[in-house]
């Protein structure tokens, strides 16, 4: 009897034995490249600073094969989608590319960033590289977490020329122009503005300007404090409200809503000649640049500022968008890891390799005394647009989203989402989002 | 039990094939032609065919045709520049890994299903039924509400981003559908097989392999091409517990390659058609066998 | 062999040993009912996925029956579970129907037919987005007034056409199913209400659909359960949106999980599913009465 019975647990072991060995194999396979291996391991988005970075790494790497550095790229919603999930499964990448804001927040909440602030006071030339005012959205509590680590990116009103003259158009000065635009634009086939509703966040851009207009930032910042009932300031209702006007009067092109901002079918419906503007970030010019080439250097691109909003507080001066992206290195990274992460930010990040190329690719480093660098560009007049919009800003709000808990975040981009659909009011909208406070 | 009834007993029957008799006289039967029938037929095939149609002229265009040309007209001069595109993307390392995992997985759940179904039918006693009453239960639970727990587990076990971490659960998902069908078909075979096998002094481990394989490897066939299906088409555990292109599988890559190619939508209908190749290959070789896995115990 | 006569005698007793069933039962306990274990506890801790998780009593329970956002994506699953039903059923009958007859051409066809199914819900949806995309799709190519409706981004529209593609991918599979049991139905029936004068109609609604009536449960309730697992498809067409239009259960949880980082409501929300899986298998079988397979209850 025992003897039979140590058979049964002999042939169930080798049988689990034989299933694990045989399961085993799948980890034997290219998975084993990746899993926290020797070097540092980095995570880029793809699109317009994606060749920039890689040459920056590429270049890093030749110079430095003992702190060689592992790059694998992300498009933009698939990245947001995971890197969470992988920091907090301890096995994020050494360098975390990230907004600053609540996200960043959240991760020094849960020591998942390593603190920057001692090796900033070693290295004051990495400091100093950087303009004050985008250095600053690294800081939390006054301590460093993050450095930025590309361009500048407001949120710009583009425009295709081509179809303004066409119509005998200029670009909207104030909200009242704006909606004037609206029914010129439609008479002659064309939408008036392009938008890319199925990412979202390209919604809010809408809401973050109007709110800055109407009520100043500090309504935001209110916000983003998790006041009680911050979400209740007036200039919300009445941005929400103004939404709602432009969508009735049908400017947005129709199917906005299936429209996808990451795979850059709003610029594409610009640069076709299908919609008349965009509201977008600084970073689409770039992509234009490579995906329309001709409608950028022939000179057919417009790009303005926000409009004003009559009676509105807000100084006309003052930008919404992301100030840079930022490198974080991951507490979990090990020691070497770090080392090398932080000597590649203090002599590989921003060589005069990298911020030609940035300037080159239709980009603002984020960077002091690039003034001259700007100016010889054949790109030079955005970038000095651009440029000037981020050094004499005298308010910079960080895109909301990114801003707020990924909770808020969220619930605000979905909400948000019904606002263009009506499928809510704007009364709503402030209630719904009223209750996310503190979340 | 009631369940052996409906199950595809004869292993040389696949769900495909009618029987042959009733080919002849259904032929009899039906004389006058069926219009209505007819035309909902070719309606059908219609909406089947343009959505595939469409993806495969698309796939070979580029991109200034797909944004100028009608989209429902074949390309005037077809290119294979977008094939090459996703092929140089990595696409092979996605192919492996999906091949690893479905392999990977299926194999191990055949194994530990088999000698499960065996214990189950041939098997007397509280802890048999204790077993097969669980198995039973796995069935009725859209397990993938489990994915939090899971997530959890992975990630402590140092399993995030491999492989492995997508085979292990994908293997005790599989289990209890495999049981099943296995054992309806186990018992099948006769008893009087195991009990002659049995005076002959073979062990049961002697008779799983030597009896009761042999005789049920049409099961064993459709249940395993059941799961590697779903294995093989599944996205969210390799969304969730995967990360790095390394470890990407075919599912997750065709996600991925959208935001990558951006508006290339020809590059991405592309990888849709290489991504299916293998099962239309599949297809064409195998269709009863694979048409048999597909209803794995459902039909018939 | 070794065994001794004493152990063959005892075996002959008592089965083989139920320790074969060992490995899948250990499989299964792991990373099945551990995880269930786990989401019912984890419905009751907050956890943000980067801290600790913390008991946290009823608190994920409140923000999730408190939540309008819930009501809502119970409404969309049992809209698109009722849509997805209404469509699905009678077509897939009717289609099973007719390929299992045994014209040449309706054979050909049936191939054709069954192509979605080698298509992964992601590939699905991914062709689908290109195809009704409303500036470079199908309905402005054509140029054709009614095909041009922004299919996804409409919040009144999207819900149908999910079920469309829903349908689309599930078709083929139920059509499967019926075709099998049509095929079951003996020839002698026919031939019966054939001499009777019995015309077309008639022998399907006292011949076809009664002979069906199992054929009809299991495919019935694998659509049913089915709608529950409607992950994949949705995540990538419209990522639950407009809005919440299409945020259906699942997807509401896998979003308040790893968008919202809210692990706590997450799994509320999957015990939740889980309850209704359960509920509705039951139910089924209750109605149906006694299932000759258990295997219905698998969500395909």
């Amino acid at each position: 009897m025992t003897t039979r019975k140590l058979r049964s647990v002999a042939m169930a072991i080798s049988a689990a034995a034989l299933s694990v060995s045989l399961a085993a194999c799948g980890s034997s396979g290219p998975a084993g490249s990746t899993a926290a291996g020797d070097g540092a391991s980095m995570w880029g988005l793809t699109g317009g600073n994606q060749p920039v970075l890689q040459k920056s790494v590429e270049a890093w790497n030749s110079a430095h094969s003992d702190q060689s550095i592992k790059l694998d790229f992300f498009a933009n919603d698939a990245y947001k989608t995971k890197v969470r999930t992988a920091v907090g499964a301890g096995e994020g990448p050494t360098f975390i590319y990230g907004w600053g804001g609540g996200v960043l927040k959240s991760y020094v909440d849960a020591d998942q960033v390593e603190d920057l602030s001692a090796f900033v006071k070693e290295n004051p030339e990495v400091k100093e590289r950087y303009l004050p005012a985008v250095l600053k959205n690294g800081e939390i509590d006054g301590k460093t977490y993050a450095l930025p680590n590309n361009n500048v990116q407001p949120v710009v009103l583009y425009y295709n020329k081509e179809v303004f003259d066409k119509v005998g158009a200029q670009p909207p000065k104030t909200w009242g122009e704006l909606m004037a635009l609206v029914p010129k634009f439609k008479e002659a086939g064309i939408a008036p503005f392009s938008l890319g509703g199925q990412s979202k966040w390209p919604d809010l851009m809408w809401l973050e300007y109007l709110v800055e207009r109407i009520g100043g930032p500090e309504v935001f910042a209110n916000i983003a404090a998790d006041k009680p009932g911050a979400w209740s300031d007036p200039a919300v209702t009445e941005a929400l409200t103004k939404i709602q006007q432009l969508a009735d009067a049908g400017g947005f092109v129709n199917g906005f809503s299936s429209i996808a901002a990451d795979s850059n079918a709003d610029q594409a419906l610009l640069y076709t000649g299908k919609a008349a503007m965009v509201l977008q970030g600084g970073w689409i010019y770039q992509g234009m640049k490579k995906d329309a080439g001709s409608f950028v250097t022939g000179g057919k691109l417009g790009f303005t500022t926000f409009p004003t909003v009559e009676g509105g507080k807000g100084d006309p001066a003052n930008v919404v968008g992301n100030p840079s992206n930022f490198w974080s290195i991951s507490a979990k990274a090990t020691d070497e890891q770090k080392k090398a992460a932080l000597n590649y930010v203090k002599d590989g990040m921003f060589t005069d390799a990298d911020t030609d190329a940035l300037i080159a690719s239709g980009a603002v480093p984020v960077i002091n005394g690039i003034e001259s660098k700007l100016a010889a560009s054949p790109d030079k007049d955005f970038l000095t647009f651009v440029y000037g919009l981020a050094k004499n800003a005298p308010s910079f709000t960080l895109s909301w989203d990114q801003a707020l808990s990924p909770a808020q975040g969220d619930a605000m981009l979905s909400n948000l989402d019904q606002i263009f659909l009506k499928k809510i009011t704007p009364q709503q909208f402030v209630s719904t989002m009223n209750a996310t406070i503190g979340k | 039990m009631a369940s052996t009834t409906q199950l595809p007993a004869a292993p040389e029957a696949p769900a495909f094939t009618p029987a042959t008799p009733r080919q002849s006289s259904s032929r009899a039967r039906r004389r006058r032609p069926n219009l209505p029938g007819g035309l909902g037929g070719w309606l059908w095939l219609a909406v089947i065919v343009l959505p595939i149609y469409y993806v495969v002229i698309t796939s070979l265009k580029n991109q200034a045709g797909f944004f100028t040309t009608n989209p429902m007209l074949p390309p005037t001069e077809p290119t294979l520049d977008n094939y090459k595109l996703v092929l140089e993307n990595d696409f092979a390392r996605y192919f492996v890994n999906s091949v690893i995992v479905t392999l990977g997985t299926v194999i191990p759940a055949l194994f530990v299903s088999f000698m499960a179904a065996y214990a189950i039918v041939r098997g007397k006693g509280r802890f048999v039924n204790w077993t097969n009453n669980l198995f039973l239960l796995g069935l009725a639970i859209p397990l993938h509400a489990t994915i939090i727990p899971i997530y959890w587990m992975i990630t402590r076990a140092h399993l995030y981003d491999t492989l492995l971490a997508l085979i292990l659960p994908s293997i005790a998902f599989a289990i209890p559908v495999s049981v099943l069908i296995l054992s309806n078909f186990m018992r099948d075979v006769p008893n009087e097989l195991f009990e002659s096998m049995r005076l002959d002094g073979c062990s049961d481990w002697a008779m799983l392999w030597r009896l009761a394989l042999p005789m049920t490897k049409p099961a064993v066939i459709t249940v395993g091409i059941y799961n590697a299906l779903h294995v093989w088409n599944g996205f969210l555990f390799p969304l969730i517990l995967t990360q790095s292109p390394a470890t990407r599988v075919l599912p997750l890559s065709l996600w991925t390659f959208q935001g990558e190619f951006s508006v290339n939508i020809p590059a991405v209908l592309a990888s849709v058609v290489l991504a299916t190749l293998p099962l239309l290959v599949l297809y064409i070789v195998a269709r009863r066998q694979l048409i048999s896995g597909l209803t794995a115990g459902f039909s018939k | 062999m070794t065994i001794t006569s004493s152990n063959r005698r005892r075996a002959r007793d008592a089965g083989p040993s139920g320790w074969l069933a060992a490995p899948a039962l250990v499989f299964f306990l792991v990373f099945a009912v551990v995880p269930l274990a786990g989401v019912v506890f984890l419905s009751f801790t907050s956890w943000d996925g980067l801290r600790e998780i913390r008991l946290e009593g009823l608190a994920s329970w409140t923000t999730v029956l408190t939540d309008p956002v819930t009501g809502n994506a119970l409404l969309v699953t049992a809209k698109i579970m009722f849509f997805s039903f209404i469509v699905q059923a009678p077509i897939s009958l009717l289609l099973g129907v007719f390929t299992a007859g045994s014209q040449k051409y309706r054979a050909a066809l049936a191939v054709l037919y069954f192509l979605p199914l080698l298509l992964s819900s992601a590939a699905v949806a991914i062709a689908f987005k290109a195809l009704l995309d409303p500036n470079f799709g199908l309905g402005p190519g054509l140029q054709v007034p009614i095909l041009i409706q922004d299919w996804l981004g409409n919040s009144d529209l999207v819900l149908f056409v999910v079920v469309f593609v829903i349908a689309w991918q599930f078709v083929p599979f139920h059509t499967l199913i019926y075709q099998g049991g049509v095929r079951q139905i003996p020839t002698s029936l026919y031939e019966a209400a054939e001499i009777d004068g019995a015309g077309r109609v008639r022998q399907f609604l006292n011949i076809t659909l009664p002979q069906l009536k199992y054929t009809i449960i299991t495919s019935s309730t694998l659509m049913v359960v089915g709608s529950l697992a409607y992950f994949d498809l949705i995540f990538v067409l419209t990522g639950g949106g407009p809005g919440y239009s299409t945020r259906l259960l699942p997807l509401h949880m896998y979003l308040t999980g790893f968008k919202a980082n809210d692990m706590g409501a997450a799994s509320a929300l999957g015990v939740i599913l889980i309850v209704i899986g359960l509920g509705l298998a039951l139910l089924l079988q209750r109605l149906g009465g006694k299932n000759r397979n258990d295997s219905q209850l698998e969500g395909a």
